[in-house]
């Protein structure tokens, strides 16, 4: 068994793509491996510039291969006197066996010689040495570039590869880069070359060299390092797993630095001061006690900082990047949001839905109209208000130089110039919830001007046509979409989402798409969003499918139903029902359709009569604890018609003879059906 | 180190790694890569090594000299090596060097930042150099220009001059840093500041440069027709720069920006074509003796 060892060393690699660069390069030499019978067992590493794959228990060469292969039919190949023809012959020496070596197969189309050769396994670096160059050279990455005389494709420059097999050199090249033992250490440390003898030796020498091969290593000592300078200033470090995962790809010798700033600057808002910090300088900020301290802490590709020199150039920066915000906060001061108004006339939202001005009527309208659908005319004014302002933060130099901070921008704007707390939130909360894990508006106001932001954007794009496919989302309707159906779930809110749609879709104007089009179609990738929010808050797929293959125009009322068979499918009586559903469905999809109220006077067998005036008893209690929405407590009673039903089913006969007895059958188990579908598709619920 | 010997400096070096030191051109333009020597020289077979200083015209950045840290107008130390050498990295690091930086006392690093013009049709992947956390390069390997595929492809080493000048003296304004024994950048080119932001903002003649637009668009093209590719890309500069004058004055709506970049874009990409088919019809000048198109170049230093 050996070991084998390769090092891909290149210009610095985009952090963004070394996660899955280090998968594929596992998995595909993997795959490789075990299919060129070498198998062993691998791992990657990866530093800023270098890729690393390490295997171990390495077959030493390919164990041999018995294959057989067919040649001509008996009938061919051997005369009536036995003898073989020339058809045996020829294949014989085609298979370098002697003819007398050839043996008879049957198989499904008759009686065949055959003949049983050895492949002999070849040398393992040998096979590496043919494996290895395609599988590297067609990586794929979001982004290739070609360098030198335009030849070589790959996401950076290649300068040297490393590739051992027990120490021995494995000859291949990669982008003409010829393989050998060689690598070099530190770029600016120790940027010698270093002579490796294998996997071992080469960490060694890595490390000697200021080189940590290992991610995860490198980011422990920064999250490490970073505690540290934070707790010697009586801080902590701003908790950051994803800032700290891309620092820890961008170096290869971890340092961390403490830096501070004035601190003057703490009087900027938090958002503007962690955005610059975080976003565009890549630092930690220290908190004490929660809040922002002067200070942060910045990572560096190397080992120490005698002189102060990182630290000094990192507070230059940091401090002119801040003084640039506050240069901005105080010019923006100049001229209030409510004045940036007009100057959105000239800021293009989609060619063919206008400007932003006209979004912005549109939003001040549809707010208004949503509100008033909600019972809530009295959030009238101040949604108006939010409306006309939401989006004039796109017009301050703030948001220029701070585009993921647009909306937090408007929001702290409108704090400032002392507009009431409903609405500078609505103004900050209005591309919340970014994410699946964030938190949806937090004010009534803010949401609903969110909700109309978001169905302008979705029924003016669906009217043009433009519809998400496959992974083309350009206008982001996946996320605005999801973040209709959040506000609407986390507020409770019961409107009728075609409804709304059809509202928004109205204010466009004429569209080249009618509204029959649009708002099926767009309900239709609403309630998709439904599925999946349902579907991430731990719902099971049938339960859901059992409320969104009914009636859903009211996303809350779907949600609470979802909930509701949720918490009872686990109950034993609840079983039977669901069971016994699933016949009721079965059988009158073989009935004709009726309009018909069942009759008792056609109602001939006890059981009959019996399931009815259940169902009848039942039904005045269903249709009250529908209304109010208390949807655990109908479907107990509707649990509690299992026996009557089951003991209908053993011992009446649906589909008989008589057309008027099976007419009013039919007619009692539709009536069931139909109040049942109010809240949920039994038959969709598994076992 | 001055602004001055920090530009003397610079030349010094590369013109040692054998880079020509070109001069900079006399069209106002927004970045160091719309010179000639660059823009047009990424383009076909032929090896090409320069060096430069360029003044970069960005009348929206003006800040009426009030900003310590932003300028209408800046100057860019421009490197450009075709084919791209094995060691670029390598002489680019050497460079801070030679500038009084050792890179061993500092953090060095190369963060990935691709660069994409819309207005010349071009593209580039590569880095922003970081150096103590500030931005002191732009490094980019040339993939695209005028909507041409670029092979052999080009480096572009992009330094700023007046960040790297205050990083080096730990200056707080711009303005503050030397340019040369007893003269501040401010007391040479504060006045220009004040008065080009106030000219860009408030008193530019919006219908002047729209016409000058328009005029400038049109003598391209009747260059081009009449075989004259590099005055059509003197007036495809001069077209850029009336542009982002408009921009700056505000008198281009952001639906109509899309439209206007994108002429100027269709000129540069006719620019790049005819500059093209102009050096094979020269026989390739800057080839060596005795080589083909596609050279297998010796970088030009190292």
């Amino acid at each position: 068994m050996a070991e084998f060892l390769l090092e891909i060393l290149a210009e610095e690699i985009p952090a963004g793509v070394l996660p899955q660069a280090r998968e594929e390069l596992l998995k595909r030499v993997g795959e490789a491996f075990e299919e060129a019978r070498i198998g062993g067992t691998l791992s990657v590493h990866s530093t800023s510039r270098r890729l690393i794959l390490v295997g171990h228990d390495i077959a030493e060469r390919q164990p041999d291969l018995e294959a057989e292969s067919v040649g001509p039919s008996v009938a061919a190949a051997y005369g009536e006197d036995g003898a073989p023809t020339k058809a045996a012959e020829g294949f014989a020496r085609g298979q370098g066996v002697a003819v007398t070596d050839l043996y008879v197969v049957t198989l499904p189309k008759g009686a065949y010689v055959a003949a049983k050769r050895t492949i002999p396994g070849r040398p393992a670096p040998e096979v590496i040495a043919e494996l290895l160059p395609p599988i590297v050279t067609k990586m794929t990455f979001p982004r290739m570039m070609r360098w030198g005389d335009g030849k070589p494709l790959w996401v950076r420059p290649v300068h040297s590869v490393l590739a051992l097999f027990d120490g021995m050199v494995v000859p291949f090249a990669l982008f003409g880069v010829e393989t050998g033992r060689t690598t070099f250490g530190h770029r600016t440390l120790s940027p010698g070359r270093i002579i490796v003898v294998g996997a071992n030796d080469y960490f060694t020498k890595l490390r000697a060299a200021n080189v940590e091969p290992d991610w995860s290593q490198r980011r422990w000592t920064l999250a490490e390092g970073a505690v540290r300078l934070a707790q010697e200033v009586g801080g902590e470090p701003t908790k950051d797993d994803a800032l700290l995962d891309t620092l820890a790809h961008l170096v290869e010798a971890p340092g961390m630095v403490r830096g501070s700033f004035d601190e003057g600057y703490l009087e900027l808002p938090e958002e503007i001061l962690v955005t610059s910090m975080r976003e565009h300088q890549k630092v930690l900020p220290v908190r004490r006690n929660g809040k922002l301290a002067p200070f942060f802490l910045a990572v560096a590709d190397q080992i120490g900082d005698p002189r102060g020199l990182i630290v000094r150039g990192n507070e230059w920066v940091l401090n002119a990047r801040f003084a640039d915000a506050r240069f901005f906060w105080d010019e923006d001061g100049k001229l209030r949001l409510e004045d940036r108004l007009s100057r959105l006339g000239s800021l293009g939202f989609q060619e063919r839905l206008g400007d932003y001005l006209r979004k912005t009527g549109r939003i001040q309208e549809l707010s208004e109209r949503l509100a008033a659908r909600l019972g809530r005319a009295d959030l009238g004014p101040s949604v108006v208000k939010a409306a006309r302002l939401l989006k004039t933060d796109l017009v301050t130099d703030m948001v220029r130089e701070f585009a993921d901070l647009q909306g937090v921008v408007g929001g702290l704007y409108a704090r400032r110039e002392g507009e009431p707390e409903e609405v500078w939130q609505a103004l900050y909360d209005q591309y919340k919830p970014a994410s699946a894990d964030d938190t949806s508006p937090r004010g009534d106001v803010g949401a609903v001007v969110a909700l109309a932001d978001r169905l302008d954007t979705l029924t003016g794009l669906f009217g043009l046509g433009l519809v998400p496919t496959g992974s083309k989302d350009p206008y982001a309707l996946r996320r605005a979409a999801l973040g209709v159906v959040r506000i609407v779930l986390d507020r409770k809110w019961h409107m009728d989402v075609p409804v709304a749609c059809s509202d928004a879709l109205l204010l466009h104007g004429p569209l080249p798409r009618s509204r029959d089009e649009v708002v099926p179609e767009l309900t239709a990738f609403l309630l998709e969003r439904l599925r999946f929010v349902l579907s991430q808050r731990g719902f099971p797929q049938d339960t859901i499918q059992s409320v969104l293959t009914t009636d859903c125009h009211d996303f809350a009322d779907a949600a609470d139903r979802v909930e509701a068979v949720d918490a009872v499918r686990k109950k034993e009586d609840f079983v039977p029902i669901a069971i016994a559903f699933k016949r009721v469905a079965n059988i009158l999809s073989q009935a004709e359709e009726t309009t018909a109220e069942p009759d008792p006077a056609l109602m001939a067998e006890d059981a009959e009569q019996a399931l009815a005036g259940d169902f009848l008893q039942a039904k005045g209690m269903l249709d009250e604890l529908i209304l109010g929405r208390n949807y655990v407590d109908a479907l107990a009673i509707m649990a509690s018609l299992g026996p009557s039903l089951d003991r209908f089913f053993t011992e009446v006969m649906v589909l008989t003879e008589d057309p008027a007895v099976r007419a009013n059958r039919v007619a009692l188990l539709k009536a069931m059906r139909d109040q049942f579908y109010r809240v949920a598709r039994f038959s969709e619920i598994q076992g | 180190m001055d602004l001055q010997t920090l530009i003397l400096k610079l030349s010094e070096f590369w013109a040692s790694k054998g880079c020509l030191l070109e001069q900079p051109y006399d069209i106002e333009m927004g970045a160091g890569t719309m010179h000639p020597a660059t823009f047009l020289r990424v383009l076909g077979p032929e090896p090409w090594a320069c060096a430069y200083v360029q003044p970069s015209r960005r009348p929206a950045d003006g800040r009426y000299g009030a900003n310590p840290f932003r300028l209408g107008k800046y100057f860019q130390y421009q490197v450009v090596v075709k084919p791209s050498p094995d060691n670029i990295q390598d002489v680019f690091v050497e460079s801070l060097t030679a500038i009084g930086i050792d890179p061993k006392e500092h953090d060095l690093r190369f963060e990935e930042d691709n660069w994409e013009s819309p207005t010349l049709g071009a593209w580039g992947v590569g880095w922003q150099v970081l150096l103590d956390g500030m931005e002191i390069t732009q490094f980019t390997y040339f993939q695209q220009a005028g909507g041409i595929d670029l092979a052999p492809v080009t480096a572009e080493i992009t330094y700023g001059l007046e960040r790297l000048a205050m990083f080096l003296a730990n200056e707080k304004s711009v303005f503050d840093i030397t340019w040369a024994p007893g003269v501040t950048y401010g007391e040479a080119r504060h006045q220009d500041e004040v008065e080009a932001s106030t000219y860009h903002f408030q008193t530019a003649d919006a219908s002047l440069h729209q016409l000058l637009f328009e005029r400038f668009e049109a003598e391209a093209a009747r260059c081009l027709a009449a075989g004259l590719v590099l005055p059509a890309f003197d007036f495809t500069l001069k077209c850029s720069h009336a542009f982002n004058v408009l921009d700056a004055r505000g008198a281009i709506s952001a639906t109509d920006r899309v439209g206007v970049i994108k002429r100027v874009r269709e000129l540069a990409c006719r620019c790049a074509e005819a500059y093209v088919a102009s050096r094979e019809a020269l026989g390739y000048p800057l080839l060596p003796k005795g080589t083909e198109a596609g050279p297998e170049a010796e970088a030009p230093h190292g």
